[in-house]
């Protein structure tokens, strides 16, 4: 059996303060190449300060980082040169071209990818001579990314790559994430989209007030959930909570607006013994829905905040 | 061949920062429309002078070289990082200092150009005779551009944002401009003022860059001014250079106000340094140099060498006849009698451009050249007392080299434009010509 490979990235006990208060507290975690590892949390959890020790743009109080086997503290420089790295709060000249911008970016490098093929890659060939003010939201996102392969890195740092984008412009940006992983490069990203989190990620490391408060992958996070399968239903006449609490599987219940909300441990059984309830009292079913935990329950369980109060300003997830 | 990326990227950012400033029309107006609008306005109120706008070619360029200093460098940089642009350049694999070496270069090609521009729209415009030393000019800029820049680079480095930029900029900008020796002369300015001035950069720049034009003798007699540019730009490039942000989320913490303190410092070492060593004395109107020769200096001044007034050089007619016989000398007397660099202000320049009319007739073989030099001879004598003459033109004999000359006249019927070099070597030979006469050492 051959070694485990050397993590792309490791980060051990990274600590970092703003006068008293304290930002990263303590974080540990590490990146297996070829892994989309994501760090999720809400504004203010710490996934900037974290991304912004790893790339020298600010200097952690304590701990340690590796990047691709280089000690990023201790080389800022040649750590930089090998990893490729997109910022939420960065921005180009108004007036520079996406040709330009790449040439620029590519002569700071002994060795660069070719401009054009970076152009071609990220769908922005008839874009190439276009100032940066003209491009849209999703274009400059796309010429951030390309900006970050300049050097071809086989570790990629995307700080909230999706943020502010429409949703067919965030499908765009997960494909080309998801097609950097499948050329075998290792990615860690922040980001405060659940639904990104989950279908691009292949760890999530849950953060809340600069703590790392989980890490597993998606299905292990949402497997570990004390929640269980609620059912939402309404009906045409009331119901009496004591006979719903029998129900066979049910252990929680609670009225919703005009309808109960039930969790269950057996959903095919509590459905089952819920309709014939129903029947049996000449009482009909209007609509019924079935929630399986996510990650919002795991979020809400590890940090006692739910994600829909949470969420930044301008989030449209649902 | 393996290429270097830190001077690669240095040239490339070089390169694409002038691209950029070009496609800029802000940058455009304030890089090069203000410029040429502050040589106009200069122009509008010196043009007047002989030659015009001379005197004032030190303070001109002083001026556009602290607007793209203190205003075009910082407000580019300032403005790049507030939109996040050298945060994303802080992830580069290369020293800081070759982003900002880049930037600056590039600003230095902007001032450069648009101060070369003044020199040139001066001359069409106005006539402003060149500068007496293009070399030196270079390197005066260069001495003047670097601190200034440093001064630029400090300002970017404590305004948060642009309107910042604006009000540090005005902080230093106004104050050398009004009692700094910048816009307004020293020589009408308050004694409290000329002072004040003393630790400011401007004065030295403009000390530096006008002896370019006007001092025969150049930069090198602008030591003190040098040493104290190279001390203020130097202090303010070290400041700026350590308080330099690429992020505008970061704030200046306390230890920035000991940088700020170096860069002051310089300001005061030098005013002071000026004033120990005697150099804040009051500047008066120029005594005019003529004033200064002696009767043993025009004395010991030799005539035997002189060509023969009837010889191809410096040709002489002898005494006219009573007026009305030559009519040429009638119509040449009058426009001689009208034309304004005649009749300059300085006595001194007076004759010297008159001077140089005998001159020019000379060296073009005028057909009348011979009687233009009479006349000359004789406008000398009836504008100027005698022994006013006498002193002027010794000093235009023993100092060549000073004071302005004229180099065509074709409104006075002399279309050719001979170099200034032949013009004063010639009225330099007039002038012991009709020395010599008033003095009866040599006969009519």
């Amino acid at each position: 059996m051959s070694p485990p490979l050397p993590a792309s990235i490791r980060v051990g006990d990274l600590t970092k303060s703003y006068g008293p208060v304290p930002a990263v507290d303590g974080v540990s975690f590490e990146v297996a190449p070829g892994e989309i590892f994501g760090l999720l949390g809400l504004n203010g959890a710490g996934k900037t300060t974290i991304l912004e020790c790893l790339l020298g743009l600010r200097e952690p109080d304590k701990g340690l980082i590796t990047l691709n086997g280089i000690d990023a503290r201790a080389q800022p420089r040649e750590a930089r040169r090998r990893v490729g790295a997109q910022l939420q709060f960065a921005a180009l000249q108004d007036k520079i071209t996406p040709r330009q911008a790449l040439e620029l970016f590519a002569s700071f490098y002994p060795e660069a990818a070719q401009p054009v093929r970076l152009l071609e890659q990220f769908n922005l060939s008839a874009k190439t001579d276009a100032p940066f003010d003209s491009l849209s939201g999703g274009q400059r996102q796309r010429l951030f990314l390309a900006l970050a392969l300049v050097n071809d890195p086989q570790v990629l740092v995307l700080d909230e790559p999706t943020a502010g984008l429409d949703p067919g412009s965030r499908r765009e940006l997960h494909r080309l994430i998801t097609d950097l992983k499948s050329a075998g490069r290792t990615v860690l990203l922040s980001t405060h989209y659940l639904e990104e989190a989950h279908q691009l990620c292949d760890r999530i490391g849950i953060l809340h007030e600069g703590r790392l408060v989980a890490t597993a992958t998606p299905a292990a996070l949402i497997a570990s959930a004390r929640a269980v399968p609620r059912l939402t239903f309404r009906s045409t006449r009331p119901l009496d909570a004591d006979r719903l609490a029998t129900l066979p599987g049910v252990v929680s219940h609670e009225a919703q607006g005009d309808g109960w909300s039930l969790g269950t441990k057996d959903v095919n059984r509590s459905i089952s013994a819920l309709v014939q309830r129903l029947e049996s009292s000449g009482n009909e079913m209007l609509d019924l829905q079935i929630h399986r935990p996510s990650l919002e329950d795991v979020f809400l369980e590890l940090t006692g905040r739910t994600w829909q109060d949470a969420r930044p300003e301008g989030s449209d997830e649902t | 061949m393996k290429r270097n990326p830190t001077l690669n990227g240095l040239l490339r950012h070089f390169s694409l920062t002038l691209q950029l400033n070009f496609r800029s029309p802000q940058a455009l107006i304030y890089g090069y429309l203000v410029p040429v609008f502050f040589l106009l306005a200069f122009g509008s109120v010196f043009r007047a002078d002989t030659p015009p706008l001379l005197n004032q070619m030190g303070q001109l360029l002083t001026i556009s070289l602290l607007g793209g200093a203190c205003f075009g460098l910082p407000t580019a940089l300032v403005a790049e990082r507030e939109r996040g642009v050298w945060r994303r350049y802080r992830l580069l694999p290369v020293p800081t200092g070759s982003l900002v070496l880049g930037t600056l270069l590039a600003r230095l090609v902007i001032v450069g150009t648009a101060v070369a521009l003044q020199i040139f729209l001066a001359r069409v415009i106005y006539g402003t005779p060149l500068p007496l030393h293009p070399a030196q000019t270079v390197a005066a800029f260069l001495c003047v551009a670097l601190p200034f820049l440093g001064l630029g680079l400090l300002v970017a480095a404590l305004a948060d944002d642009v309107p910042a930029v604006q009000a540090l900029g005005q902080c230093l900008f106004l104050p050398m401009i009004m009692i700094g020796g910048v816009g307004v002369p020293l020589v009408i300015l308050p004694l409290w003022a000329q002072r004040v001035a003393g630790f400011m950069p401007g004065r030295y720049a403009v000390d530096v860059l006008q002896r370019c034009f006007t001092d025969p003798q150049g930069l090198p007699g602008a030591g003190f001014s040098l040493f104290a540019l190279v001390v203020i730009g130097a202090a303010a490039g070290v400041a700026g250079s350590m308080l330099f942000r690429w992020d505008a989320g970061r704030r200046m913490n306390r230890s920035a106000l000991g940088w700020v303190a170096v860069a002051l410092l310089a300001w005061l070492a030098v005013g002071l340094t000026a004033a120990a060593t005697g150099r804040l004395l009051t500047v008066a109107l120029p005594v005019a140099a003529y004033e200064s020769i002696t009767d043993e200096q025009a004395d010991q001044i030799t005539y035997e060498d002189l060509p023969g007034d009837n010889e191809i050089v410096s040709r002489l007619a002898p005494p006219f006849l009573p007026a009305g016989e030559a009519p040429f000398v009638d119509e040449f007397s009058a426009k001689l009698a009208a034309w304004p660099p005649g009749r300059d202000p300085s006595p001194g320049q007076s004759v010297r451009h008159l001077l140089s009319v005998a001159a020019i007739a000379d060296i073009s073989e005028d057909i009348h050249e011979g009687e233009i030099a009479r006349i000359v001879f004789d406008k000398l004598q009836t504008r100027h007392k005698h022994t006013e003459l006498r002193r002027i033109l010794a000093w235009v004999i023993l100092h060549p080299g000073e004071g302005t000359v004229i180099t065509q006249a074709p409104e006075l019927g002399l279309r050719r434009h001979p170099p200034e070099s032949v013009v004063r070597e010639r009225s330099a030979l007039y002038a012991r010509k009709y020395l010599g006469r008033l003095l009866g050492k040599i006969h009519d």
